[in-house]
């Protein structure tokens, strides 16, 4: 077993190097990392993705495991985000249609930015 | 080993995309016509047909057609098929590029001769995306954009403002040098016939357009579009006695995934685990060293380059990965217009997919069909000044899809 990580889960290891000799196990990644990069979504997705409504932020997030995840982050206000910046995992609602609500993972700035 | 060339090229002009008519299969085999034609063969003397699958209207994304998928089989026998070889190759935006790359192999192991390379794309309009189907639900690729809301600009934005913070620069810098590269591109797109959009911008016109995903805006992202591309590639035997200005494919190199890029790549949630590379985009840079290699030349040695510049970022992320130079360089090189045809690296004197828009399953042989034309000297207004000899092509795809083709004058 090569010990690497990766998200979101799989049936395989993705490390080239891996002998693949033991099944992939299952662990929980860090709840904070630090901004790689962002970008501000000005458009809504069409459908059936439109509960994607604008504007949204997109993150990407280096984690302490060694690997950069990207996800939605809770702040689209540019003067409180920076590259380099600490940023914590939040589960929040995406959207409900009135009967259910749904979840996803967000990423939150843990520290005030001075820009 | 034999050597192998370009014998001749023919593209469509790309237009808006969702037209039904004329099919996408009329349209290829015209276009596979025209460049047998100008070949002076038949397709009875064509041994395989290479093609491209396409990109479909996805309003039910688990719905792909089998016939989309088997281009090359329809096409020979809608021309004409002696029992030619039919593969059909599919790799997002690099597609053509890995086809050509394909038929070049064949034809230098001696497997084959002659072959045609074809591509046409109907792309729907609008934001790519990837969505789970009941048939292939992937959970590393199939949920991003329905998870999360990212979409091809959301990466090509991230790696932009990536790139400027590295540089210690903020981010109006790398805007205002997309912009730039908007603005050059459309110069050469408006001399070129075949391209969608001949219009000439302005940088304050570019700058204007609305906010996609900062620091990307409208005007850097290029539209999808329909199109469809031929080329005859044959061992460079047989080319000579075709033509007297044969292109010599001097490396078709293909390139894949790499598990150590440390960029995040389209249309993943996530980079791969056990170690990165230090430098982004290795999987980039990998493709062209390959064909270097393949070549025996170095970055110097290239007079003219086509790259895929699906948004004018890459234009800027191309010129470095294949310089291998500091970045400031691409930025030094741009911003004095050096990229133009009378300058010391044009790149894109096609007009680009900034002025093509992209069929997406044809870029490549857009590209490829430029500089043929230029290494021929038959590019009319978009002429590069300088003598040329050597070529690169580079195209970029979603997954980990790439392709690096250098050509050469061979007479």
């Amino acid at each position: 077993m090569c010990g690497s990580v990766q998200f979101p889960k799989s049936n395989v290891c993705n490390n080239p190097d891996c002998d693949h000799s033991k099944e992939p196990e299952q662990i929980l990644l860090s709840p904070e990392g630090t901004l790689y990069s962002y970008t501000i979504h000005r458009y809504d997705l069409r459908p059936p993705f439109d509960y994607h409504k604008a504007p949204y932020a997109i993150g990407a997030v280096e984690l302490p495991e060694g690997i950069i995840v990207v996800g939605r982050l809770t702040t689209t206000d540019e003067e409180k985000l920076k590259i380099g910046m600490k940023v914590r995992l939040k589960v929040g609602e995406l959207y409900s249609d009135g009967e259910n609500a749904y979840l996803t993972y967000f990423f939150e700035p843990v520290e005030e930015v001075r820009k | 080993m034999t050597e192998s060339a370009i014998v001749s090229a023919a593209i469509t002009e790309w237009t808006a995309s969702g037209e039904p008519t004329p099919s996408l299969m009329d349209r290829l085999a015209s276009v596979a016509v025209e460049a047998l034609r100008r070949a002076k063969l038949r397709p009875r003397d064509v041994d395989a047909v290479i093609a491209t699958t396409t990109a479909l209207p996805f309003d039910n994304p688990s719905f792909i057609t089998i016939s989309a998928q088997h281009f090359a089989h329809r096409l020979a026998s809608k021309i004409g098929s002696h029992g030619m070889k039919c593969i059909n190759v599919c790799g997002a935006c690099a597609s053509t590029a890995i086809a050509f790359a394909t038929a070049d192999a064949m034809i230098k192991s001696g497997y084959i001769k002659t072959a045609l390379v074809v591509g046409a794309d109907n792309s729907p309009r609008g934001f790519y995306y990837q969505a789970p189907s009941v048939l292939d639900a992937d959970l590393a690729t199939g949920y991003p954009h329905k998870v999360v809301g990212i979409t091809n600009p959301s990466y090509w934005a991230m790696w932009a403002r990536r790139r400027a913070y590295e540089m210690g620069k903020p981010v109006e810098d790398i805007k205002e040098l997309m912009a730039l590269v908007k603005v050059i591109h459309s110069e050469y797109g408006a001399r070129n016939p075949y391209a969608r959009y001949r219009k000439v911008f302005t940088v304050e016109e570019v700058l204007k357009s609305p906010v996609v995903c900062d620091p990307l805006h409208l005007y850097m992202i290029a539209a999808t579009s329909s199109g469809a591309g031929a080329i005859v590639v044959a061992d460079m035997e047989r080319a000579k006695k075709l033509t007297d200005k044969p292109v010599k494919i001097a490396a078709s190199a293909i390139g894949g995934p790499l598990s150590n890029e440390p960029a995040p790549r389209l249309v993943h949630f996530a980079t791969a685990g056990g170690g990165r590379a230090v430098r982004p985009f290795t999987e980039w840079r990998r493709a062209i060293e390959e064909a270097y290699k393949q070549a025996g030349i170095t970055a110097e040695d290239i007079d003219i380059m086509e790259v895929h510049d699906t948004n004018c970022f890459n234009t800027i992320n191309w010129i470095d990965q294949a310089m291998g130079w500091e970045r400031e360089e691409t930025d030094k090189l741009i911003r004095k217009g050096e990229i133009r045809h009378n300058g010391r690296l044009p790149v894109n004197l096609s007009g680009g997919t900034a002025s093509f828009g992209e069929a997406v399953q044809c870029q490549a042989l857009m590209m490829i069909h430029e500089l043929f034309l230029q290494l021929r000297g038959e590019a009319g207004e978009r002429q590069a000044t300088k003598k040329l000899r050597v070529g690169l092509c580079t195209a970029y795809g979603a997954y980990g899809s790439y392709g690096a083709i250098i050509v050469e004058k061979a007479w």
